[in-house]
């Protein structure tokens, strides 16, 4: 860059400062923004992050000045040279998982291995028996092996039953031949497997004997340990470029008849008996239901934190900039006025604000009630205690399709509006929120399309409305609140939402009940085909989410927490969020609310008025309800989302002294076929 | 280099379902593609420029989502001047240049040179500017961008905060930026390539007794900012370019502060405006809201864009769902084929519905584009009375027409499932780059305000009966309004569908919501800011009330033949009805539309869509969007989806160059290398 002239150095952005303006914000609200974290993430969670991030801001590879700038090739080296750093620095400081999590957390980026330490272990994990176990997930733990896994395919992706890869027994020499019919079953989309994985886990349909037993794991060796060379027969690379996740290498792979020992299928649960070249089938299906269901809780648990993000530089700019001056604003409030003021911005961020909490506590519970239930799936517990809880898991399940399509596109749709909500420069790289937002975008294609995926719940909920309406005893709170519908279905129900908290949940509870049995007749009495039926299985999903997501907030919230309890103005503004995600929830589906009779026209009106007054009582808060994530600089990686304010230097900074384009003096002329006149 | 994977087919033949799908719908593409697309000779134009761009190498897409912001801007210039040459070579006039800017599909440094740069000089210039500068701009000799919005101040021209104070004794203007937050911020052409600026500044003079200044607000001076001869910054400016973005790699938006830098006083543009060079005398003549005239002006010209966006974005969609298969169904006997996604209702309710639209925004786009030309021609013959309306209704459809857009392009995305994610979706470029439209040229929140004061005026005025003999469509909307009760309009006869009562319960809803506005704000006095939601819902409701008289007039005098014309009537009632569907609410509270209509919407929209679905595929393909443009495996024009997906990553993919070295133990990045370490010198 040219040097900056000493009277561009002396400017300062005019004032109020964003500072200032954010110093006010602060004063202005009593929450205690340390005992709000705590309750957020609990105190373990704060002390890593705060190891870790003074760990890594000492090291210049985690310098992030440049990621806005380059290339993909360039940016994904980078990457895998910050995986390498960070896979020695956990050996070197003897990580944790979580501490490793909580890394690559802060670091903002998928790094190349990160297929390997998610999917790859945690398949060999469940899936190998134990001498499988020794030779590979040991081998895997220590990175001596590197891998991937393997399921996806060009023309095949939510269906895992459509999968093409085929690998065939052959009695003869006692081997699977791994084979790709198609080109449309060549492997794709698979993380860490393009340019960085020596091994992956293929999930191919089974076939011995003339008989396929459909879709398997196998543990196939790719590329060759020294040279770093596909196999002979095996096709490999990467995918090419994305709309986000570019410092992923996802890849393709094809098999051309690739022989592979006996001991490369995964048999914990299913094998092929070389003695008797017979099948062994698996005992149970709960098993392979188990890390769909906490793959897709995960991504529950992760919306809320990916969301805050978006919503926390949005919040702090829209405090920072100002904009038009409000003619009526009282004398006070001199100058323009602050964005965030305006009840158009309010409108569309606080809503999302209250959202960010409102999936955090969702996905707690979703996290806690997967580890609860898989602990009893141990040889300690009983024949009928674990029966008890793969029915649990089942039910889990279907919740945790629900959830991840609800969650996952409110935090994709929320982040684009938190950027649009930053006006002009949203459209900035140093924003911030492009690259979240970007990157965030796969979840709500992968592990289950959001729209595909909301079948699952359908299903789920019209069997237990049809034995709730054949006399079924209450088991869980599906049954429950399907039951009590079914009882006030002749008598119909009042909720007073917006005089008690409970009702307001109940409210929820009886429009999912409703759409229910609603479906559940049209396709038992009405006979309609269910592929007709899948839009209104898709807002019953919808319902179903939300009722979830809004009781959860709300048992979250009288559920006493010793440890990290809260002050009583604290929980009276989180009571605030609450009712705000609830009430505008409600004003947004107001219909179904109408329909199904919970509410009256004149309710659902006084719920909007009610919203809007909940946007001014929350509104003093918005800056410290956005702090109380704790998102270091380092990880949002903005200039408008600083946590200091001081936004438009930080822009010009970049722009003018980072920004590697301004070294080139540019020949301008039509005429002249000259690009660059001179570099500096 | 040849290898095992040459021999492979895909499972599904895309390219006989796509000539399937083509031999079971009767429309005749090339008539309803000329029907479309016949404004200005598009069609033929479209062949003859794309004819010549897709056979140069320099204009080839293949490896551009690879490169770094400083290569695609590299590439970006060197391809703006050689269309430059092309120009000359085939003697293309204007419409022929901006197809070619249309074709490449990037915004690189020349596209304001046309654009804001130029329009704003004429319509700014007096009679001598405009012979002093137009020629120079018209052959590229003078490379110029537009500075108005600053880096603290955006949508609010009057906030800005450079002055351009006049020196008495020197006879100069003297451009200054006070702040850091003063500094130009987003222009584009500024940051590398332009040799002038059009400079928005505040305007002051010194007073004529004491000491201070007389301010006279946002005025546009045109400079030189960079010498002629080594393209540096004048002494006193500071330029750069801002840096990455969402989209617009390829595009130099610049960042510009002034040290007290002296330009001459007939920098000043003084169409509307004079200061007399010895006395200092401020004289405005003409409309002062004129400056506003260029920003209407792109406005216009987003919202026809806005339908050739979505189209794209929708062709690319159909083909690929037609194509896709995922899952049996449910309800089919044993082991019978996946279904194609797009005969699931998930996927046709999120595609057809934006493919209706996209329609709607062309008929829209037609009935606006003939009425600001009429305008235009009345302003610059010093009449202003259609400024207003014209200035509400473009601020209305700017926001719904490019929040369309902007939203329908990430639904067809999603729409694809996985592989929509991948940069041969081919909506990788378009939707960071489109994503500016919903806060560039105005925020799309912010601008509702200004349709929705001028319909409370409008019904202020007609309560008052004080509209006089307004020709205004809306006047007579609101009269017949405030004489009748809530109709609850019927919108369907058994299986009929009626278009005319359709047309009224968005006219009735729209004349409603003003009503409930004008009460707010003129009869209880609410303040401003309070009503803003509100006034946005208004703002939405009165466009798409647009959308669909427009919609509904064109079907009306439609001369395409009948199965053709058919189908698109099709379009417009799931236009209508959908959007209806989407914020029923205000539907039936307003009482526009009846309880016993409302109830049988969904079935009505399904039943539309599986009368459309036939024809999905013809239809996008009368969008007549060239392979070039959609720069798609996912939508290309033959179907051979899989196979150029494949082909993209195992043959065009340059990362597939270079073997990694994989273990975390070794520094080494590239196998064989030794550069272990190295890569800290390209942070």
């Amino acid at each position: 860059m040219a040097p900056v002239p000493p009277w561009v150095k002396k400017l300062r952005p005019a004032e109020p400062l964003g500072s200032q303006l954010l110093d006010a914000e602060r004063a202005k609200s009593s929450i205690p923004v340390d005992k709000l974290t705590l309750f957020l993430y609990g105190q373990e969670f704060i002390d890593i992050k705060a190891k870790i991030l003074k760990i890594l801001q000492a090291e210049p590879l985690f310098d992030k000045s440049q990621n806005y700038f380059q290339g993909r090739v360039e940016r994904w080296e980078k990457s895998l040279a910050r995986a390498k750093r960070l896979r020695q620095l956990a050996v070197e400081h003897d990580w944790s998982l979580e501490d490793h999590n909580v890394a690559v957390d802060l670091i903002a980026e998928p790094i190349p291995y990160m297929l390997h330490g998610t999917m790859f272990l945690l398949t060999l994990f469940s899936q190998c028996s134990d001498e499988q176990g020794a030779k590979y997930f040991m081998r895997a733990m220590d990175y001596k092996i590197i891998g991937c896994y393997a399921q996806t395919e060009l023309g095949h992706g939510s269906n895992v039953k459509g999968l093409e890869t085929t690998a065939t027994w052959n009695s003869d020499d006692k081997t699977f031949t791994i084979h790709s019919p198609t080109l449309t079953a060549s492997k794709w989309w698979i993380g860490t497997l393009g340019r960085t994985a020596n091994h992956a886990v293929v999930m191919a349909q089974l076939i011995v004997n003339g008989k396929n037993h459909g879709p398997h794991p196998f543990i196939v060796k790719i590329r060759d340990m020294k040279t770093h060379q596909p196999l002979e027969n095996i096709h490999v690379g990467d995918v090419g470029p994305k709309i986000g996740y570019n410092t992923m290498d996802n890849g393709f792979l094809l098999f051309n008849n690739h022989k592979v020992p006996h001991e490369a299928m995964l048999a914990k649960f299913s094998s092929v008996d070389p003695e008797t070249n017979q099948y062994v089938p698996p005992k149970s299906a709960a098993q392979v239901y188990g890390t769909m269901t906490w793959v897709r809780s995960t991504i529950v648990w992760q919306s809320g934190g990916y969301l805050a993000r978006g919503v926390t530089i949005a919040v702090r700019y829209c405090a920072v900039r100002r904009q038009f001056k409000d003619e009526e604003a009282p004398d006070s409030q001199k100058g323009e006025t602050q964005v965030l003021d305006y009840s158009m911005v309010a409108y569309r961020l606080l809503p999302l604000l209250a959202a960010c909490y409102a999936l955090h506590f969702t996905g707690k519970i979703m996290m806690d009630m997967y580890q609860q239930k898989q602990g009893l799936l141990t040889d300690s517990t009983s024949k009928q205690e674990q029966e008890f809880a793969i029915a649990e898991l089942a039910d889990l399940h279907a919740t945790s399709c629900g959830l991840k399509s609800l969650a996952s596109t409110t935090t994709a749709d929320g982040l684009e509006t938190s950027r649009r909500a930053c006006g002009g420069h949203g459209y900035s790289s140093f924003s911030g929120i492009g690259d979240v937002s970007t990157n965030y975008l796969p979840n709500v294609t992968w592990e289950g399309d959001n729209y595909m995926l909301t079948q699952q719940v359908a299903r789920y909920l019209i069997k237990t409305a049809r034995s709730v309406m054949d006399g079924a005893p209450i088991t869980n709170d599906t049954t429950k609140i399907f039951s009590y519908y079914q009882s006030r279905a002749e008598i119909g129900a009042a909720f007073d939402v917006l005089g008690s908290d409970t009702d307001l949940v109940a409210a929820f509870a009886w429009r999912s009940a409703y759409l229910s049995f609603d479906a559940m007749r049209q396709r038992d009495e009405a006979k309609k085909p269910w592929n007709d039926l899948l839009v209104d299985f898709y807002r019953l999903s919808k319902a179903h989410s939300q009722y979830f997501i809004v009781k959860n907030f709300y048992d979250t919230l009288v559920t006493e927490d010793p440890e990290n309890a809260l002050d009583d103005d604290t929980k009276g503004i989180m009571y605030l969020l609450f009712r705000l995600y609830a009430l505008h929830t409600l004003e947004s589906e107001a219909n179904e609310f109408f329909t199904s009779s919970a509410l009256t026209v004149h309710q659902i009106t006084l719920c909007r008025a009610t919203v809007m007054r909940l946007l001014k009582e929350i509104r003093p808060h918005a800056v410290t309800l956005v702090d109380a994530w704790d998102f270091p600089d380092f990880q949002l990686d903005s200039s408008l989302g600083r946590k200091d304010g001081d936004v438009y230097s930080d822009m010009f900074y970049r722009a003018s002294e980072l920004n590697p384009l301004n070294d080139l003096t540019a020949d301008p002329y039509p005429d002249s076929p000259v690009i660059v006149k001179s570099r500096l | 280099m040849p290898d095992f994977t040459d021999s492979l087919k895909p499972q599904y033949d895309g390219q006989a379902i796509l000539e399937a799908e083509r031999n079971r719908s009767p429309i005749q593409v090339h008539e309803l593609s000329k029907h479309l697309l016949s404004r200005n000779n598009f069609l033929e134009r479209q062949s003859k420029i794309v004819s010549i761009l897709q056979n140069d190498p320099l204009f080839s897409k293949r490896n551009q989502l690879n490169m770094s912001r400083p290569d695609r801007f590299h590439v970006g210039l060197a391809r703006n001047k050689k269309l430059r040459r092309l120009a000359k070579q085939y003697a293309w006039d204007l419409e022929d240049y901006k197809m070619a800017e249309y074709l490449t599909d990037e915004m690189s440094p020349y596209h304001l040179q046309h654009g804001m740069f130029a329009t704003s000089v004429f319509q700014q210039s007096s009679d001598e500017q405009r012979a002093e500068w137009l020629p120079a701009v018209r052959d590229f000799k003078v490379l110029g961008c537009y500075a108005q919005t600053e880096l603290g101040h955006g949508s609010n021209v009057r906030g800005v905060e450079a002055t351009a104070t006049y020196d008495l004794k020197a006879q100069q203007w003297v451009l200054h930026s006070p702040t850091l937050t003063a500094s130009k911020w987003w222009n584009g052409a500024l940051g590398r390539v332009a040799t002038h600026a059009v400079v928005i500044a505040q305007l002051q003079i010194p007073k004529k007794e004491g000491t201070g200044y007389d301010s006279h607000g946002p005025h546009q001076f045109l400079c030189r900012i960079r010498d002629e001869k080594t393209h540096q910054p004048l002494d006193g400016i500071v330029i750069g370019d801002i840096g990455p973005k969402y989209g617009y790699a390829s595009m130099d938006n610049g960042y510009m502060l002034f040290d007290n830098f002296r330009i001459p006083h007939s920098a000043l543009l003084c169409r509307y405006s004079k200061v007399d060079p010895k006395t200092g005398a401020f004289q405005r003549q003409g409309h002062p809201a004129i400056v506003y005239g260029t920003l209407t002006a792109t406005r216009g010209a987003i919202i026809l864009n806005a339908r050739l966006v979505l189209a794209r974005a929708v062709t690319i969609a159909i083909r690929y769902t037609s194509i896709r298969r995922q899952f049996q169904d449910r309800d089919a006997e044993t082991s019978s084929q996946e279904v194609a996604v797009l005969d699931y209702p998930t996927v046709q309710i999120r595609l057809l519905p934006l493919l209706a639209t996209s329609l709607a925004l062309h008929y829209t786009g037609e009935a606006v584009s003939d009425h600001f030309k009429k305008s235009a021609a009345k302003i610059e013959n010093g009449d202003f009375s259609a400024l207003a309306e014209m200035h509400a209704l473009s601020s209305g459809l700017k926001s719904l027409c490019t929040q369309y857009a902007a939203d329908g392009i990430e639904t067809c995305r999603r729409s694809m499932g996985g592989h929509g994610f991948h940069g041969a979706s081919g909506l990788v470029g378009i939707n960071s780059d489109y994503l500016s439209k919903p806060t560039v040229e105005g925020d799309n929140w912010m601008i509702t305000q200004q349709v929705a004061s001028y319909l409370i005026k409008k019904m202020d005025e007609v309560v008052t009966n004080t509209a006089g003999k307004s020709k205004d469509t809306v006047v007579g909307q609101f009269q017949s309004f405030l004489t009748a009760k809530k109709p609850f309009y019927t919108l369907f006869q058994g299986s009929e569908i009626n278009a005319k009562e359709i047309l009224n319960a968005f006219e009735w809803r729209s004349a409603y919501l003003s009503h409930e506005a004008y009460q707010a704000r003129i009869v209880q006095k609410k303040s401003w800011t309070s009503l803003l939601i509100q006034l946005h819902k208004l703002s939405r409701a009165y466009s798409e009330m647009v959308l669909v008289t427009n919609f509904f007039n064109a079907i009306q005098s439609s001369n395409l033949s009948i199965e053709t014309a058919k189908v698109i009537e099709q379009c417009f009632y799931l236009y209508a009805l959908y959007t209806i569907d989407n914020d029923p609410r205000s539907f039936s509270t307003t009482g526009a539309v009846a309880d016993a209509s409302m109830d049988a919407l969904p079935d009505h929209i399904l039943d539309i869509m599986s009368q459309i679905r036939p024809h999905a595929v013809k239809l996008v393909d009368a969008w007549a969007i060239p392979d070039y443009l959609l720069n798609s495996a996912l939508g290309r024009y033959d179907g051979k989806v899989y196979e150029d997906l494949f082909h993209r990553a195992h043959h065009e993919n340059p990362l597939n160059k270079t073997t990694f070295n994989p273990h975390w133990e070794d520094e080494e990045i590239v196998l064989g290398s030794g550069d272990g370490g190295k890569i800290l010198s390209k942070l």
